[in-house]
């Protein structure tokens, strides 16, 4: 970074540093520990006074750092259009790596990736099929049976020649992007590049908004660029429905859909999730915060928020919100939001979908 | 630590008072970590804001507490009584007078874990929450059931509750459903002692002076407000967006005064003078705009914005349209400019004053044109933002480069509230006492005023133990 762009950097985490935190209603791991010091404001005045050498606590600083959802709230609210809060944590989560402080947690999951090459920490190679569109089955989803089976029932009534591939034997990336491990991340990014080259893709679908945020913006950050179109399940199915012209008779059972966090601020995907319960003729129930006023369900700890009873303080806050709605069915797209709230019996999409769409056709 | 603080020290604990109040709230709800040590610092105070750009803050609480309860509140509470430890509470931390900053080496009890949705009476259309709710997700929690508190500060997104009842906040729309005091039902108080104090939500009742306006502006120094029931609106079936460009401030004030005379109730009414119409509607430029909103039942609506037209277009307004309505509603969240100002060397606050009718308009006039006379100035401008029968409150913003910061800061707001007081005006009309206005509270409160409420806060709490330092409680 030029010394221009760095000093543009600094006027921007020192304008919010003197925001009014018009944002942190909406951020949940201020919301679910009541503790002003995570409000986006307060955690870029620390970053700010890190930066000016005013702190002496340094391991607290960098707690701190890994106690962010990273989930984007903030900069959805934000009346700065140019800023991100993420990405000055981040820029903290790199250098407390790179100086050896980061939490237990976190440490855990990256030498499991070194291992393995995903934080799962086994090997279970998925590659199947053929054709140019791929179906990356992410490390969030290839353990869970009813969200594959699902997603395979719908991918085989697609008409698409589909290649499956992951599953554990790679991954995009995030978790050592979001422990600040850069090295690792740029090793993880180039081969999964080489993957979709190896396997002459133009279009993969993936099930994890994550690793769709991951594979196209994150990459780009640190410069590879796929050559590939990356599509969400939402917006695969959205488009196959949309395709068939299905119409299926309204039915009473209420339906709450959790907007995963970077589906909904991130990707802006907050219609195709709706639209495709509406197809199906559900009832559908919003919680208070939905939409752009999602909550983040805590995700999983040693990857975003380093802190796993601050991770079960956002989840247990997210959990209460969805049961206020007293629906029949929860639903949501992403597969480690329905891990993390599996409480409620929560579904990924394509189990709502598959069912219907196979009886029909 | 390496930050540096220039009103108080945080001071050292007593070691029982430390050891009960974890026992209390638990280990993790007692902090003496740097991190947020510096977070529960400051509030929203801008000069201290802008001082803090640089690691100058004014004081470090000498520990922050976070309870979950009321109960637990009452038991820190006679904790801090025996070891006399001073408290602050801090809601959302976003008063602009310093009434949230720890003093004195205060420990910060912090009311944020305290943020519940309660109880929804729709036949009565009151609504109980948690002190510590976040203004913006009590609306979230009331719109998506089909109701609106109606009180919309610009604070919205990070004042709580408890921080508007505490310094008697006003919403946007407050000209027809009026400031949070007009909302306030009932409330829980934990009192100096210990004690709770439990008002019951009914509408009106008589059972001699009222104590609930003891805790409507008492800014934490004689209770903590830890829940309470409001009123609510069912959302309006018909909202109309109207503006008119005045020839002059005095011509727009009298309007409104006419307006209102003839029972017209919009929620929304604001009269932006010619720098501030030039700021928020380049279209128009540097004119007189006044926007009204009105809101509610379609056939009082519909009748409440004929009224608004007729009497508006007999004094001479021309009509501009509803789009300078959606251009505030879009921008009248943006505070982005201030900070960017500060990382100037820019001096930036707003004041909010209230005056009559007869006043208001001179009022606007004496007031700009002290303030720009302080040398450093950059801009002084000013809308009316809020309306009653009798008269309405004036909220200038001031901004300056000044060469030395504080000077100009201390000039610039005598020359406003001297002002205020010639034209017969209250020094505050939402944003409360603090510290910072403390200076100016005997020449609005007069000797016996001031006397009194010293003489209030003496008896509630003898020992000094609730956020010392403001609103009475000495200077500087």
């Amino acid at each position: 970074m030029s010394m221009a762009e760095d000093k543009k950097e600094t006027e921007k985490i020192g304008r919010c540093a003197m925001c009014a935190d018009m944002c942190k209603y909406s951020c949940p791991t201020y919301l679910a520990a009541g503790r002003e010091t995570l409000s986006p404001q307060k955690m870029a005045r620390l970053i700010l006074y890190d930066e000016k050498g005013l702190l002496e606590d340094k391991k607290d600083f960098l707690d701190l750092m890994f106690q962010s959802a990273m989930c984007g709230a903030c900069s959805r609210h934000c009346i700065y259009d140019d800023y991100d809060l993420r990405k000055f944590i981040h820029r903290a989560r790199v250098k407390a790596f790179e100086s050896g402080v980061i939490p237990e947690d976190v440490r855990k999951r990256v030498e499991t990736f070194r291992r393995f090459g995903n934080p799962n920490g086994e090997r279970k190679l998925i590659a199947r099929g053929a054709g140019d569109t791929g179906y990356f089955i992410s490390c969030s989803s290839y353990k869970d049976e009813d969200l594959l089976k699902a997603t395979e029932k719908m991918l085989s009534k697609s008409g698409l020649a589909i290649r499956r591939f992951g599953g554990g034997d790679m991954c995009c990336g995030a978790p050592l992007y979001y422990a600040g491990d850069m090295k690792g991340f740029r090793q993880a990014s180039l081969k999964m590049k080489a993957e979709i080259e190896k396997k002459r893709l133009r279009r993969v679908v993936i099930d994890c908004p994550t690793c769709v945020k991951t594979m196209t913006e994150m990459y780009r950050e640190i410069g590879v660029e796929l050559d590939v179109e990356i599509t969400h399940s939402v917006q695969f199915i959205e488009g196959l429905l949309k395709q068939w012209k299905l119409r299926f008779r309204r039915n009473r059972r209420v339906v709450t859909l959790h907007d995963p966090c970077i589906l909904s601020y991130d990707l802006a995907l907050s219609s195709a999730p709706r639209e495709i319960i509406a197809t199906l003729g559900f009832n559908l129930k919003e919680p208070v915060y939905t939409k752009e006023h999602t909550h983040c369900c805590g995700g999983a700890y040693g990857a975003k928020i380093g802190d796993h009873r601050l991770k079960d303080a956002v989840t247990s806050m997210r959990l209460n919100e969805l049961k206020q709605t007293g629906a029949d069915i929860y639903v949501t797209a992403c597969p480690t939001c329905k891990a993390v709230l599996s409480e409620i019996n929560m579904k990924y999409i394509t189990e709502l979908v598959a069912e219907k769409i196979v009886a029909k056709r | 630590m390496k930050v540096r603080t220039y009103m108080s020290q945080g001071g050292i604990l007593p070691r029982g008072f430390i050891e009960r109040v974890r026992r209390i709230v638990g280990d993790d709800h007692f902090s003496q970590r740097e991190g947020d040590l510096i977070s529960y610092s400051l509030d929203y105070w801008l000069y201290g804001v802008f001082l803090s750009q640089k690691g100058d803050l004014p004081a470090l609480p000498s520990a922050v507490i976070s309870p979950a309860s009321a109960a637990q509140i009452q038991e820190i509470v006679r904790c801090a009584g025996e070891y006399r430890v001073p408290i602050t509470p801090f809601g959302g931390g976003s008063g602009v007078l310093g009434g949230a900053i720890p003093l004195n080496g205060s420990v910060v009890l912090n009311l944020q874990r305290m943020s519940r949705f309660l109880n929804l009476d729709e036949a009565s259309l009151v609504a109980e929450f948690e002190a510590g709710i976040m203004g913006a997700n009590l609306e979230l929690e009331l719109t998506r059931r089909g109701y609106s508190a109606g009180n919309i500060p610009q604070s919205l997104y990070c004042s709580t509750l408890g921080g508007w009842i505490s310094t008697r906040a006003a919403g946007q729309f407050s000209t027809k459903y009026g400031k949070i005091e007009d909302m306030v039902l009932g409330m829980e108080v934990v009192l100096p002692d210990g004690n709770l104090l439990n008002i019951k939500p009914v509408p009106r009742r008589s059972v001699g002076p009222s104590l609930r306006d003891l805790f409507l502006g008492g800014e934490g120094t004689l209770g903590i407000v830890t829940r309470a029931s409001i009123s609510i609106h069912p959302l309006p079936g018909l909202t109309v967006k109207q503006s008119f460009i005045f020839p002059s401030i005095e011509v727009a004030v009298d309007v409104v005064r006419q307006v209102l005379r003839a029972e017209a109730r919009p929620a929304v009414v604001r009269i932006f003078d010619e720098a501030e119409s030039g700021r928020y509607f380049p279209g128009i430029g540097r004119k007189v705009v006044t926007i009204f909103i009105s809101e509610g039942e379609t056939e009082y609506t519909t009748l409440d914005a004929r009224v608004i037209r007729r009497i508006s277009r007999e004094n001479g307004g021309k009509s501009s349209g509803e789009g300078p309505v959606d251009i505030w509603l879009k921008k009248r969240f943006d505070i982005g400019l201030g900070p960017v100002l500060m990382q100037y060397g820019g001096i930036v606050d707003t004041i909010e004053v209230s005056a009559l009718f007869k006043d208001a308009a001179k009022l606007y006039r004496d007031m700009v044109a002290a303030m720009k006379a302080v040398e450093g100035t950059l801009e002084v401008s000013g809308h009316y933002s809020h309306f009653y029968r009798e008269g309405a409150c004036l909220y200038i913003t001031f901004a300056g480069i000044p060469k030395d910061p504080l000077r100009y800061y201390q000039d610039t707001w005598d020359a406003a509230m001297k002002a205020t007081l010639q034209n017969n005006g209250s020094i505050s009309h939402h944003h409360g006492i603090g510290f910072w206005r403390i200076q100016y509270l005997e020449q609005e409160l007069g000797t016996s005023g001031v006397r009194l409420m010293k003489s209030i806060k003496d008896a509630l709490d003898p020992q000094g133990i609730l956020n010392r330092g403001k609103l009475v409680d000495g200077g500087r």
